[in-house]
């Protein structure tokens, strides 16, 4: 018979990590994988690599996390520029972008002619996210330069420009108690976001990390708060399968829950259905098949050795893309042959 | 032999042997694979196996469900490294086996024992790694070139790691084959470690960029052409550990449980008794998974 097998003497994983931590966490996992994806031409941003601390040292992604960071990163700005575009229809927009993290995307838009119709963008966070990016803005002249006249706020954990804002918050309390005040402070006419531009709410791989009801009740606060609103999502879901199971225990071993996922594209719809939204999902698999050029899957096919289909197709078969609008009307993802 | 005996033991224990062991053994190795032909004749009963891709302790799962070697006479279709944390660990003990037991184990070559493959996936730097230098890589490496391009079991079920190719409508073909080198970039020998079946007529072009595509009447004419009854491939992840197709004349076995430690698939191995007859026995991932993972590393990367 065969004998059992002696394991090799690993350490132990270290003390229960606080779970907050391990969740913030995650902006780095993201931000690592956008520079990976921005060196390897995947997805270029200059200004990624301002906000990684000793970049250099930092090893890029294998090819299946590039692939996915730069689904992840064209599709939600076809859709941020395409409400921009079209839904400001000459006016102006603003942006609301939860858990924000260290995401770059108002400095790559502000360097078009697509900033002069952003009449606010809106970033909030954990305060600990919040002070480094504030931190990172403040020591870089190329993003501190796009924000105009600008202040550090909050003890250095916020930042104001003249359109820019960066906030320290906890979504996981009451959006009016914590953004309404946010927004408008008491002691301040000028409020932050106006209740009539249409606004753009932004949520990548935010509300997977909140129970159910706190992400719904965001939700709700946004489509009650604003008149004109539309709300753009990227998370993981549909995690009942084998794959599902093996993500919750893998993220768990690095203390990361994701109570906040739900089980279907379906599913999806119909919490943007609950929170007065109409909605629309894609999985990245689909985006990749049916939504990017022909002449750009070419170019990304050629950028690194890809040698394995199904796992790719697993792994972006559970993630997904989705918009809800309320009052907003003629935006959305459009199918390859007609993107903008 | 005690030496090898030795070795065998220490591997089971998901140790690696000493730099100068590995090279006596690696030269050992490629004494035995140069005698091979390019398609080797195995007799049943047999146990043929899928990709392995360096999961050390899910492969002691295959060996404890399939019954250890000698005991079980196996054939491996390649993918033995890259991926998983113990590519050097597990491609040694089934080489020590090899040495040890040479008529009751087969090593086929998979896409990944290669010299390019290895150093974009992982097994070089795994190699650098534990030994401090490539050189136990290079070693590697040598001896993948001398691996076989395929097996025939009683004549009548061809193996191969990835399927087949344009340019080889017989196994003859095959045996005419000059295989010592790296895997080449296109023709029939990189074909066959690259090739994928698929729902369409004739041949596609392949998205791994190397290799084809190939349909059903592609592979009812090679088992006319070739007497055989079935094509057994590994190379695809099969969620349920494998996967039969055209008319169950193509089976793909997949022998590498929760794949990347992420995908959550269970594996399989398919034993092929006196008669032929196919049992597939289905095996899961090493029970306790934080004790085959090294700590110090995110077990798997997701998009956060």
């Amino acid at each position: 018979m065969f004998p059992p097998p002696s394991r090799p003497p690993f350490p132990s994983h270290s003390a229960p990590i606080d779970q907050d931590t391990a969740t913030r966490s995650t902006d780095t996992d993201a931000l690592h994988a956008r520079l990976s994806a921005s060196r390897l031409s995947y997805f270029p941003d200059p200004f990624v690599e301002s906000f990684v601390l000793r970049a250099q040292g930092v090893p890029n992604r294998p090819a299946l996390i590039n692939v996915g960071t730069w689904l992840r990163g064209r599709s939600v700005d076809a859709l941020v520029k395409g409400f921009v575009q079209r839904v400001g229809e000459g006016g102006k927009v603003q942006v609301l972008s939860l858990g924000a993290g260290s995401d770059t995307r108002f400095w790559r838009i502000s360097s078009t002619p697509m900033g002069g119709k952003i009449a606010r963008w809106v970033e909030v966070d954990f305060p600990e996210v919040t002070s480094s990016k504030a931190r990172a803005i403040w020591k870089h002249a190329q993003l501190k330069g796009a924000l105009g006249v600008c202040a550090l706020t909050g003890g250095g954990t916020g930042v104001r420009g003249e359109k820019y804002a960066l906030l320290p918050a906890d979504l996981r309390l009451s959006p009016e108690k914590t953004l309404g005040a946010l927004l408008t402070p008491a002691n301040d006419t000028d409020a932050l976001l106006s209740p009539t531009l249409p606004t753009l709410v932004l949520l990548e791989c935010v509300l997977p990390y909140l129970p159910l009801r706190e992400g719904e009740t965001v939700l709700r606060w946004a489509g009650e708060r604003f008149g004109k609103v539309a709300v753009v999502l990227y998370e993981m879901f549909g995690l009942g399968d084998a794959f599902g199971k093996v993500m919750r225990e893998n993220l768990a071993v690095r203390g990361v829950q994701i109570p906040g996922t739900v089980a279907s594209l379906d599913a999806l719809n119909e919490r943007f259905q609950r929170a007065g939204f109409e909605g629309q999902a894609l999985t990245l698999r689909d985006i990749r098949t049916h939504y990017v050029p022909p002449a750009e899957n070419e170019r990304v096919a050629k950028l690194e050795l890809m040698d394995e289909y199904e796992e790719l197709d697993l792994v972006l078969g559970h993630y997904a893309v989705a918009w809800g609008s309320k009052g907003v009307t003629g935006w959305g993802m459009s199918r390859a042959e007609e993107e903008i | 032999m005690d030496d090898l005996d030795r070795q065998i033991e220490q591997l089971k224990r998901c140790e690696i042997l000493p730099e100068p062991e590995v090279r006596l053994l690696c030269l050992k190795a490629r004494e035995l694979l140069i005698e091979e032909g390019n398609v080797v004749y195995v007799d049943s009963p047999v146990t043929v196996c899928g990709d392995i891709h360096g999961q050390f302790f899910d492969m002691l799962e295959l060996f404890f469900i399939g019954g250890w070697c000698p005991d079980t006479k196996y054939i491996f279709m390649g993918d033995f490294v890259d991926r998983g944390f113990y590519s050097v660990e597990t491609f040694l003990l089934l080489l020590a086996l090899k040495v040890r037991y040479p008529d009751r184990m087969t090593l086929i070559r998979g896409n990944h024992e290669s010299r390019q493959i290895t150093q974009v996936y992982g097994f070089y730097d795994e190699c650098t790694r534990k030994y401090g230098s490539a050189t136990v890589w290079r070693y590697c490496c040598d001896v993948f070139d001398y691996l076989a391009l395929g097996a025939l079991v009683d004549g009548r079920i061809f193996c191969v790691h990835g399927g087949l190719s344009p340019s080889i409508q017989y196994l003859d073909t095959i045996r005419a084959i000059d295989r010592k080198m790296e895997v080449p970039h296109d023709g029939g020998m990189c074909d066959l470690l690259w090739s994928d079946p698929d729902d369409i007529a004739g041949w596609g072009l392949s998205p791994r960029g190397a290799g084809f595509l190939f349909g059903a009447d592609v592979v009812r004419t090679f088992c006319h052409s070739n007497d055989v009854d079935l094509i057994a491939r590994a190379h695809q992840l099969a969620m349920e550990g494998y996967k039969l197709m055209f008319e169950k004349r193509i089976v793909t076995v997949w022998s590498a449980p929760n794949y990347c430690y992420r995908c959550g698939n269970v594996a399989s191995i398919m034993s092929l008794h006196e008669n032929l007859d196919q049992e597939y026995k289905i095996f899961t991932h090493a029970a306790i998974e934080s004790y085959s993972v090294p700590a110090k590393r995110p077990p798997a990367e997701y998009f956060l």
